[in-house]
């Protein structure tokens, strides 16, 4: 072991509580990273099973470029190409199944997510043969048939001759099982296999189909045959299975963005702690580093001492960071389950860390811990020799705060501009300016702020409050980096505070305007094009012809490709959509939007795809459907709460239909007319609503209190902002701790002299809260200047609504501050009451 | 040729008027082998002169000469490897290094040379040895008494076979009888060891072990008296020269 290493080593056996708490600092950033990027495959996987459709191996999987569906005619030419021997067409989605229909699974479990498998029985029996376990194959006399997997029939005891029940276009449909298949069930979800006309049936989709499979006559040139099909089929068209969407490449992207953030921000702050322990361990040395320069060690090898400490901190910091972070992604998905079971009918995997995580959180554990010794390393190295000959004494500080002031005052100016500028990357830039800048002002202002909360400290503390003040004023420069421990962890609380309040303040506006008709029928999944089923025109008519009933609203929606990748595409009808709810713009009028989107091929893009795609108004969009591609003019940029996270474009379901071929109502919007009675309406379209059990049907009242349970979830983040505060304690406890130590000679004096015990107490705990009244001021400062950059870079990307901040949650952050001071204090204030006086005042 | 030399040595401490002068022109010249102990009243100068000999300061005028060469025309690392060759320094207060053993403290300024590890530990412990501490080897700074500390500290001073001893005050924090047992082991490294001892001290019990006694007043030598022996009456002669200088 190197001389560095060893004197790393002991000088942090020398130190435990100081070593752990510094530990903690580090590992704590490294397990947020670690363990955050490790939960989001497992997400994705999730979505991906979600919404995509089984593709078995055959010589050739032919599905449109758009992901939807087109019609079965396109069977007959891929049939007649030369080389083709074999083709049969499937329609294969996702479906979900209402709780009411679930199939109970022996341990409980309710299997709601289903891959439907459209066939036409013989022709897959030639193509792509399935085994059975149990029963017989489809044939194509079959109408009410499925076959169901050996999985799914061990778990739920289903067999031949059973019936399911599914939802339906039309309302329900039962099919018989007639075979048991043999094999995995693909993706994760349960395969249900289904003569072609019942699946289309369930789907709306009558006389379509979205996959062609074929086999390739013996000795045919595959690449050939395939372009050959291709050609044949014209523009639209894609080899290759229908994949999970990239619509919800942004959404995870800007998740991913958001809880690296998270990451990042703890990271710093193990940084800042390390900066602070490691800036305190070089003055609390002084005289061991100036007695090495004296007895001949370097500059470098001091540089090194220190660097050595700080690498060895961030090997075990970040060794045990991986390791909590491995089992906080585990937590996290155990505790995340229900809601992903709630909102999406998605099953949750374990977590998955690919290598590129590994260096990341290693990189940054290690990167962070010896950027952040660095600077106190260099500090050492100025450490004179006669420095190991001076009596140490606490130093005051007699250089004027004024040109640091200056200087923090020109960079939060900065700050402001980079908003303004309205770029997401400059704002990011502003926030770090904006804290360079405060920590410049900070010590500027100690002294006033010292003074003031000084006065209201005396009315507790009459004795001990003075000094303390004393302490802290004539350190101004030290007192104010122990302060920013609080104000950084003050200032993160305050700000995702003000975001998850401005977030869920603006959902509530979006929810009011985009889906506060009087009664709902809502689909099983929030994510439209979630496996949720459709319903048929009958049941829209049978809504408009119910008494009391005055006007009627659906969203329709499928998947279109831009640019090779997928945008999803809402259907909304022009006239009757603004008069039940409407989109919320962001570009455009209002009025003639809806106008355009009457007329002709006009398109709203939603916040998030505008500002992943750089779309403004007047733009023209050329759209890959089913019908080739067809060019939309951008008429404004606007959305609705169900898609405001999923790159969306809406048009008008005239368009949806002619060019998607999409005409199943996911989601149908009710008003009542003015008078009507609303127990008679409700209880007549609840009732309709039983015949439709792929929607859940919601008045008002109760959709408001449904989804506030499901806002609810965002309560989570709290407990995050929490978590994310822990190191701002620990860093007070930290440097309280090593004020203490500095300044034991001092302590032991004043005991000497007659203070007692319980002075010496109340004379820390009185220091340490008017640090934390300081950082407090500062942090509610930071905190709302960075949730408002936060909101605003929000609304860069798409995510538009107001920041907003409640009272409370400001009355609650001073008493976070507050109690963050008296409870960092209680270590730091018990360990110099009980310094021995003897012992303290030979202390060096 | 002298072992030191110092020639219009002046040092002041700030500027304009609240310049203080520490030392001002000094002369002196001592021999290899020699025990001279610095005395005078506070703020005489003494401890900047120890500073600057030991190249831990830098003179406002004049020259350093050791073995004739002048130490400020060094750069910093040459003047760190002549402190780690050619100087031992012992302090007040001991500066051992808290979490290290008495023998790895004393092997420091082998290891900061680049001597291996095992070989740095058998020379400290020889010396450790030689000084009496054989049985303190891996015992802790707080786990040895303030005498203990300062042989440490001694040691340390002489694992490099510097030439030079320099110690500021090296009884200062120590009571009369671990003070006397220090003053004896320095008389013992220049008589015995050959080595050059500079001491600064308050103490003329202490100062009555050397060779020579410098005394100094506002930065200059204001006497000097050569010692034959050391004793009682050695001791009262030093404290009534200190009394004239004051």
């Amino acid at each position: 072991m190197t001389f560095q290493a060893k004197l790393a080593l002991r000088y942090m056996q020398g130190r435990k509580l100081r070593t752990t708490l510094t530990l903690i600092a580090v590992m704590f950033g490294v397990m947020i990273v670690f363990g955050f990027n490790g939960i989001l495959p497992a997400m994705e996987q999730a979505l991906q099973t979600n919404l995509s459709a089984a593709v078995e191996k055959v010589d050739l999987t032919i599905t449109s470029e758009s992901r939807g569906a087109f019609d079965a005619s396109a069977v007959t030419l891929v049939r007649e190409t030369p080389g083709v021997a074999l083709a049969s067409p499937s329609l294969v989605r996702p479906l979900l199944v209402p709780t009411a229909q679930a199939v109970t699974a022996a341990d409980g479990t309710a299997i709601t997510s289903f891959i439907l498998r459209g066939v036409q029985p013989e022709q897959l029996a030639e193509l792509n043969p399935v085994s059975l376990a149990d029963g017989r194959l489809l044939t194509d006399a079959d109408d009410h048939s499925v076959l169901i997997s050996n999985n799914l029939a061990q778990q739920t005891g289903l067999g031949v001759g059973d019936t399911l029940v599914l939802p339906a276009s039309t309302g329900l449909l039962t099919l018989e099982i007639v075979g048991i298949t043999v094999g995995q069930p693909p993706m994760g979800s349960e395969e249900l296999i289904a003569p072609l006309a019942a699946a289309q049936t369930v789907f709306n989709l009558p006389g379509q189909i979205n996959t062609i499979e074929a086999k390739f006559a013996p000795g045919s040139d595959a690449q050939t045959v395939q372009q050959a099909v291709l050609a044949r089929l014209g523009s639209g068209y894609k080899a290759g299975g229908n994949e999970a969407g990239s619509e919800f490449a942004t959404a995870m992207e800007t998740g991913r963005l958001v809880l690296s953030l998270f990451g990042i921000i703890a990271a710093a702050m193990g940084g800042f702690i390390i900066f602070i322990t490691f800036r305190t361990v070089v003055i609390e040395r002084r005289r061991d580093i100036g007695m090495l320069r004296a007895i001949g060690a370097s500059r470098q090898t001091i540089l090194g001492m220190i660097l050595t400490e700080s690498l060895v901190l961030g090997i075990l910091g970040t060794a045990l960071g991986l390791l909590l972070g491995a089992l906080l992604a585990y937590g996290l998905l155990v505790g995340m389950q229900p809601i992903m079971e709630n909102m999406m009918h998605a099953r949750i995997g374990g977590p998955s860390f690919a290598p590129w995580m590994f260096v990341l959180a290693i990189g940054m554990g290690l990167g962070i811990t010896l950027l952040a010794g660095l600077a106190p390393a260099l500090a050492a190295t100025r450490v004179q020799p006669l420095d190991a000959l001076r009596p140490s004494l606490a130093e005051v500080e007699r250089r004027a705060a004024g040109r640091s002031a200056i200087a923090g005052i020109i960079i939060v100016a900065l700050a402001f501009l980079t908003l303004i500028a309205g770029n997401v990357g400059l704002a990011a830039l502003g926030i770090v300016l904006f804290m360079i800048g405060l920590a410049l002002i900070g010590p500027a202002l100690i002294y006033p702020i010292a003074r003031l909360f000084g006065r209201l400290l005396s009315l507790i503390f009459a004795r001990e409050g003075q000094i303390a003040q004393g302490n802290l004023t004539r350190q101004p420069g030290r007192a104010a980096i122990t302060a920013s421990a609080i104000t950084i962890g003050l200032a993160l609380l305050v700000a995702m505070g003000g975001l998850i309040t401005s977030l869920i303040g603006g959902m509530d506006g979006w929810i009011a305007k985009t889906l506060g008709s009087d009664y709902l029928f809502m689909p099983q999944s929030l994510v439209l094009g979630g496996g949720n089923i459709g319903a048929g025109p009958q049941l829209v008519e049978q809504v408009k012809t119910t008494p009391g009933v005055s006007q009627v609203a659906t969203l329709r929606q499928t998947t279109a490709k831009i640019d090779g990748s997928d945008l999803q595409i809402v259907g909304i009808d022009p006239v009757t959509y603004p008069q039940v709810s409407g989109l919320i713009f962001a570009a455009g009028d209002e009025a003639a939007v809806y106008q355009d989107m009457a007329n002709g091929r006009s398109i709203v893009v939603n916040g998030i795809f505008a500002a992943q795609s750089g779309v403004k108004t007047g733009d023209t969009l050329s759209l890959q459907t089913p019908e080739g591609v067809q060019a939309y003019q951008v008429a404004g940029i606007g959305g609705d709460f169900m898609n405001y996270k999923i790159a969306t474009g809406y048009i008008s379901q005239a368009n949806l239909a002619q060019d998607f071929h999409e005409t199943a109502d996911l989601l149908i919007m009710v008003n009542q007319q003015p008078g009507a009675d609303a127990a008679q309406v409700d209880g007549a379209l609840r009732a309709l609503s039983r015949d439709y059990p792929a929607f859940s049907f919601y008045s008002l009242a109760e959709w408001k209190t449904e989804i506030g349970k499901s806002l609810a979830v965002f309560n989570a983040m709290y407990v995050l902002l929490i978590v994310l505060a822990i190191p701002s304690l620990i860093a007070l406890i930290n440097t309280l701790a090593i004020n203490v130590l500095e300044r034991t000679r001092e302590i032991g004096t004043l005991r000497a002299v007659g203070a007692t015990r319980r002075q010496i107490r109340r004379m820390i705990t009185a220091e340490s809260l008017l640090l934390a009244a300081t950082g407090t001021v500062f942090g509610l400062l930071a905190g709302l200047w960075l949730g408002y950059i936060l909101v605003g870079a929000m609304n860069l990307v798409g995510l538009v609504f107001p920041f907003s901040y409640s009272y409370a949650g400001l009355l609650l952050a001073i008493a976070v501050g507050l109690g963050f001071g008296v409870i960092g204090a209680l270590i730091p204030a018990r360990q110099a009451a009980q310094l021995d006086i003897v012992r303290a005042l030979a202390y060096e | 040729m002298s072992i030191i030399k110092t020639e219009q040595l002046t040092k002041v401490y700030g500027k304009g008027a609240t310049a203080v002068t520490a030392l001002n022109g000094l002369n002196i010249e001592i021999q290899p082998g020699e025990f001279v102990a610095v005395m005078g009243p506070s703020g005489c100068g003494k401890s900047t002169l120890l500073h600057l000999v030991g190249g831990l300061d830098k003179p406002s005028n004049g020259r350093v000469l050791l073995d004739g060469q002048d130490i400020f025309r060094l750069n910093d690392d040459e003047l760190t490897q002549l402190r780690r060759r050619q100087i031992g320094l012992v302090f007040q207060f001991f500066n051992l290094i808290p979490v290290l053993e008495a023998a790895e403290n004393v092997a420091l300024p082998l290891i900061l040379d680049g001597v291996k590890q095992n070989d740095a530990r058998q020379k400290a412990e020889a010396w450790l040895a030689r000084i009496g501490l054989s049985d303190r080897l891996t015992h802790r700074p707080d786990q040895l008494s303030g005498g203990q500390q300062q042989r440490v500290a001694i040691a340390r001073a002489l694992v490099a076979e510097p030439s030079l001893i320099l110690a500021d005050e090296p009884t200062g924090n120590l009571d009369s009888r671990s003070a006397d047992d220090i003053a004896l082991l320095l008389r013992q490294i220049s008589e015995e060891w050959n080595r050059t001892v500079l001491m600064v001290t308050h103490d003329p019990r202490i100062a009555a072990h050397a060779n020579r006694i410098i005394f100094l007043k506002d930065g200059t030598v204001v006497d000097e008296t050569r010692l034959s022996s050391n004793g009682h009456q050695e001791e009262m002669m030093v404290r009534q020269k200190l009394e004239v200088a004051r």
